[in-house]
């Protein structure tokens, strides 16, 4: 009796145990938005006065790219361009589409996620502009445009002598699969937290467009470019932990 | 419904039986599979080891190592009716990609379960027997989540989380030294906490046994369990589902005669497992007492 008891007592007592949970993270690498400050007026390389009113970019992805898997990073960069944001999301790949304006955030960080990649080795990052959902964050009444654009830039020209001035109007629905290599490779093979910055420079975004010459055609397609280059990936110093 | 759950307990006083002489047959029975005895009480604690991986590797992949150790109780009240309590204890060591983990100590749902013997060919050393099973696995677990707070996939949880209605039935044959088991059982989740639902599952197996000595059989068999898909808040779980068949090997010992031991491996032999998932060797070790 005293035995049946027994384990009447103990079944109902692992019943009520509570439970017992011990977490320990792994490998991440969180991922921020870096604007430029946003000078009054950008002064271009081919001495050009932009005066911007708005300058907006719209990411849907981040992926780590790995230093060894030429085929599986081709593969990724051609589902890449045909994926829509918010798609998925992977250890290695962040598909939270965010709205930025460049206008009003330039200098500060915007954090974008944190990836949890495998143990590895990690040579750079690929950001890919796309227009936004309609869930993503950064996206108001005002700027729905951005659901048909990746970037949108408008603003003012004045020519060198600030005499003659034109609108500025480009509106890129292109998807802009922005590639950048790290100064270092990223080698995880423990749990390590690690952050990357990804600078937008878009004081950048005008240079080596003549205005007075070229068409519309030709700027947006040269602003294309300027904005893929204009993004760079920028590790925390070794030395000072930054 | 405590009381009810404690009643076999307290009836069954005093109650004790040889494990293989009392039913007038020689044959090593784990608890499910004997031409039940009135009075009889049997305990036992079970040990499973398992692992489960869903996900795409390298990239998105879970690695899952569960132990889940079972008490549980049996109670006789005729000879051709068995009530049995299980209660699991569950630890489970989940793996990311990126080296993270979860250790998770938790109770799973804690099981009842009726067996009744509809036809036998002769009371005394029945050398056929069909049973009838019913049952229900209480939402005793609680969901799991990760670090995120998000819930961990449906097939990483202690359980469904939701009253679970059981049924099935058995067939068992004796033919000192061999024997055969077959069963076949349906699993029926409701709806469980977080908004789970995890799929009707159906499980049938079947196993031979041959006894070359009195302390020492040996069993082989297959089973195969197919599932319906799991939905969380709504949404198909993509990685359940499907099917899978394993290959078992057992060994059954009687060390003493209130002490069976018994050791199982079930190899997966087949797997049509829905999405990314694949489930691995099982290992199970368990201990009767005959009270």
């Amino acid at each position: 009796m005293r035995f049946s008891l027994l384990i009447a007592a103990m079944l109902l007592s692992m019943a009520l145990l509570p439970n017992c949970m011990r977490v320990s993270d792994g490998i991440e690498v969180d991922v921020a938005y870096k604007p430029a400050a946003m000078p009054a007026a950008v002064r271009t390389d081919l001495g050009y006065r932009v005066r911007l009113e708005r300058a907006m970019i719209a990411i849907g992805r981040v992926e780590l790219i790995r230093c060894d898997n030429f085929v599986l990073d081709l593969w990724n960069f051609v589902t890449a361009a045909r994926a829509k944001a918010h798609e998925f999301s992977s250890p290695t790949s962040l598909g939270v589409p965010l709205v930025i304006d460049l206008m009003e955030s330039a200098g500060v960080p915007l954090f974008a996620g944190t990836l949890r990649p495998p143990p590895g080795r990690y040579c750079g990052i690929r950001v890919i502009g796309m227009p936004a959902d309609q869930d993503a964050e950064g996206l108001t009444d005002e700027n729905l445009d951005m659901t048909r654009n990746s970037v949108v830039v408008a603003g003012r020209v004045e020519d060198e002598a600030g005499e003659d001035q034109t609108a500025l109007l480009a509106q890129i629905w292109e998807i802009l699969a922005c590639e950048m290599r790290f100064d270092r490779p990223l080698v995880f093979d423990g749990p390590v937290v690690e952050s990357v910055s990804i600078r937008i420079d878009h004081t950048k975004w005008f240079d080596g467009i003549d205005f007075a010459l070229q068409n519309s055609t030709a700027v947006q397609q040269r602003i294309i470019e300027n904005v893929r280059s204009s993004l760079q990936a920028v590790l925390p110093n070794v030395e000072d932990g930054l | 419904m405590i009381a009810a759950l404690l009643a076999p307990f307290s009836i069954a006083a005093g109650a004790s039986a040889c494990g293989t002489c009392g039913v007038g047959d020689p044959t090593l029975t784990i608890v499910g599979f004997a031409q039940p005895k009135s009075q009889r009480v049997r305990a036992s604690g079970t040990v499973r080891h398992r692992n489960d991986r869903i996900g795409q590797a390298q990239v998105d992949e879970l690695r899952l190592a569960e132990q889940r150790m079972e008490l549980a109780g049996a109670y006789s009240p005729t000879d051709r009716w068995t009530l049995s309590l299980m209660m699991p204890l569950v630890h489970r060591l989940v793996s990311a990609v990126n080296l993270a983990e979860a250790d998770i100590w938790a109770p799973g749902d804690l099981e009842f379960r009726a067996r009744a013997v509809v036809w036998r060919d002769r009371k005394f050393a029945p050398r056929h027997l069909v049973s009838l099973i019913g049952g229900l696995e209480f939402p005793t677990s609680s969901i799991e989540r990760d670090a995120e707070g998000v819930p961990l996939p449906l097939e990483f949880q202690a359980g469904t989380g939701s009253w679970d209605p059981i049924a099935g039935a058995s067939y068992t044959m004796f033919s000192d030294p061999w024997s055969v088991y077959v069963s076949s059982i349906g699993i029926f989740p409701t709806k469980g906490t977080a908004d789970t639902k995890v799929g009707t599952s159906l499980r049938q197996t079947v196993l031979g046994q041959f006894q070359p000595w009195r302390f020492l059989a040996f069993q082989l068999g297959a089973e195969f369990r197919i599932d319906q898909p799991g939905y969380v808040a709504g949404v198909r779980d993509p990685n359940t589902g499907g099917h899978i068949t394993y290959g078992t090997f057992g060994l059954v010992g009687l060390p003493h005669d209130k002490v069976l031991l018994h050791f199982t491996a079930a190899v997966p032999m087949i797997q049509r497992l829905d999405g990314s998932h694949v489930e691995g060797l099982a290992l199970t070790a368990g201990l009767v007492y005959e009270i």
